[in-house]
């Protein structure tokens, strides 16, 4: 397993594309996730202008343990700068055609597919990882009181968000190998939700028990979002089982179409 | 006898409507320098493409070393399919590296393959950089780097410079004298006369050769002769292994019956007192072969 994961990164160490785009996406992401507090804090000094009053310390966005679901939710959307580097990795590799030299030299097609599968999970981990810190530091700085026994208290989310990366990642890995070209792969990626939203809101009115079964639709439910609880309103603060188990379910079919597409090709 | 390298039992592909390789049948045997020819699209990549796991087979089956095809098997075989193929934004360095990391033999050879073929000057320039007789270079190095039993070329000259075609043959030639298994597809006859210890044809995907090469020019003999003689070609006419007698410029060519050669020709006209200035065995030229046996099928 390694030596495969070993034979991916290979490939992507030495190419700059490689680091600039993972640099942009952990860079943007934690800037983003970590800065939340400055944000409210240039807010409020923006409407005392007004004559308005925020006080921030009322809203708790990095307070233990609110700030997980927080800082998880909002670094969802920066998967699809992660997702556009899996899709340069594996089209490149048609364009180059370097997976039919890959094969000749005695990779299997299974093994082919792992590399890349093992590549998205140490992304999806790194991202974990990264988050993790970011929440430990910015939580210790702003909670105003540490309770130990609360600060874990929705650490559950984390295993959520390594689902929602890998699920995505797969999603892309399993287009790129549909497509094997980088523009038109982007596009369809990026059309994805909206195909889905206009798919969902046609059968919105017929049959909406089926809504949440819908891929990208699963994987955006596994974290929800939490913002509405500052404004006195229910949300959902846990991660459902019924969605991982969906998002699993979906997990396992873009990379079975892989798996597929990749045996029956000729490279 | 000793298992053959490979064994290949009715290979079909079919593209669509188009049928690529036609039930092929083939064995290659320990040791073997074996050419594969063929005009452009008749099916040679594509045969090697099945052998090496990227196409795959429509109907048929083939064995290495007597065993079902693996990757693991592959790992063992060195091939260049067509152009050379590398990550261009690597190094020259950096891809075998990657191959070898694939091919899981440590990185030990590479110095001694890059040296081969004359590539350790610009082994850390990426190899988007190279000439196109450096990339082809690269691959072949590529393909010794696991020092394998088996090597499969697809045209491995092509887009070398003269030297380059007479170094390549070099080191094909002393990989063959190491006991190793050749397969080589080539347009370059010539080349394949000086290196093959076998060939086969293809035509349209059907085989329609295959044998030794040494088995080329076995058959009727074409002799040439010059002597000072007014009756010579009445003389040639009245010897018993004669099919024919041509003239053609200075020579009188004698087309010989099968199981005659040039030595009882010339004892004759000794023995009718006529001494010969010239006298030579055409050699046929697999080129030669190779036209004759596609026209033979082509009435097909
Ligand atoms: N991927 C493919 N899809 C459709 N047809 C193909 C494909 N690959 C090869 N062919 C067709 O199969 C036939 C055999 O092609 P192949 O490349 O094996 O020929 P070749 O003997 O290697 O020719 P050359 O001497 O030009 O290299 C050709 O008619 C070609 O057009
Ligand atoms: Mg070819």
């Amino acid at each position: 397993m390694l030596h495969l994961l070993k034979i991916d990164l290979k490939k992507l160490t030495s190419y700059r594309t490689f680091w600039v785009v993972c640099g942009l996406y952990f860079i943007t992401l934690g800037f983003t996730t970590a800065s939340g507090m400055e944000f409210l804090k240039w807010l409020a000094n923006k409407s005392v202008e007004f004559g308005a009053t925020i006080n921030i310390n009322r809203i708790p966005l990095y307070h233990f343990p609110d700030i997980w679901q927080n800082v998880i939710f909002v670094s969802g959307f920066f998967k699809l700068i992660l997702a556009f580097m899996v899709v340069i990795s594996v089209t490149n590799e048609f364009t180059y055609r370097t997976i039919r030299q890959n094969i000749i030299d005695g990779m299997s097609r299974t093994e082919f597919l792992l590399s890349k599968m093992l590549t998205n999970v140490l992304l999806s981990l790194l991202s974990c990882a990264m988050l993790l810190i970011i929440i430990l530091i910015t939580g210790f700085i702003y909670s105003p009181e540490i309770i130990w026994s609360e600060i874990f208290t929705d650490a559950g989310f984390m295993f959520a968000y390594f689902l929602e990366m890998f699920s995505f990642l797969s999603y892309t890995l399993m287009l790129g190998l549909l497509i094997q070209r980088s523009g038109l792969t982007i596009v369809v990626l990026c059309l994805s939700h909206m195909l889905e939203a206009i798919i969902k809101a046609n059968i919105d009115d017929v049959t909406p028990g089926l809504i949440p079964f819908f891929p990208m639709e699963s994987i955006t439910n596994l974290v929800e979002m939490p913002f509405a609880r500052y404004a006195f309103q229910e949300i959902q603060d846990y991660v459902s089982l019924t969605s991982v188990a969906i998002a699993l379910g979906w997990l396992v079919i873009f990379n079975y179409i892989s798996y597929l597409k990749l045996k029956k090709s000729d490279l | 006898m000793a298992t053959p390298v490979l064994t290949v039992k009715g290979l079909t592909k079919n593209f669509g409507k188009l049928c690529a390789v036609n039930q092929i049948n083939l064995q290659v045997n320990q040791g073997e320098v074996f050419g594969m020819l063929g005009p452009n699209g008749s099916g040679k990549t594509t045969t090697l493409g099945m052998l090496m796991g990227v196409v795959n087979p429509t109907a048929g089956e083939f064995s290495w070393f007597g065993q079902p095809p693996t990757h693991h098997i592959r790992k063992k075989i060195g091939a260049v399919l067509e152009h050379p193929i590398f990550y261009p934004y690597l190094s020259g360095q950096k891809n075998l590296e990657l191959n070898a990391t694939i091919k899981q033999t440590d990185f030990n050879n590479i110095a001694k393959v890059l040296d081969i073929v004359e590539l350790t000057a610009r082994r850390n320039d990426a190899y988007k950089t190279y000439s196109l007789g450096m990339k082809q270079r690269l691959a072949i190095a590529s393909a010794l780097l696991n020092d394998p039993t088996v090597l499969i070329l697809d045209e491995p000259t092509n887009g070398l410079d003269p030297m380059g075609i007479a170094e390549i043959r070099t080191i094909i030639k002393r990989i063959a004298a190491d006991g190793k298994t050749i397969i080589l597809a080539s347009h370059l006859l010539d080349e394949v006369q000086k290196v093959c210890t076998h060939f086969a044809i293809l035509r349209k995907g059907n085989l329609v050769h295959s044998g030794p090469v040494d088995d080329v020019g076995k058959g009727e003999e074409i002799v040439e002769v010059i002597a000072f003689h007014d009756d010579l070609p009445a003389h040639l006419n009245q010897f018993q292994g004669t099919k024919e007698v041509k003239k053609d410029g200075q020579f009188y060519l004698v087309k010989m019956n099968n199981g005659f050669h040039s030595a009882e020709l010339n004892r004759f006209l000794f023995e009718k007192g006529i001494v010969v200035s010239h006298l030579a065995t055409q050699k046929k030229s697999l080129e030669k072969q190779f036209l004759e046996i596609l026209a033979e099928n082509n009435t097909h």
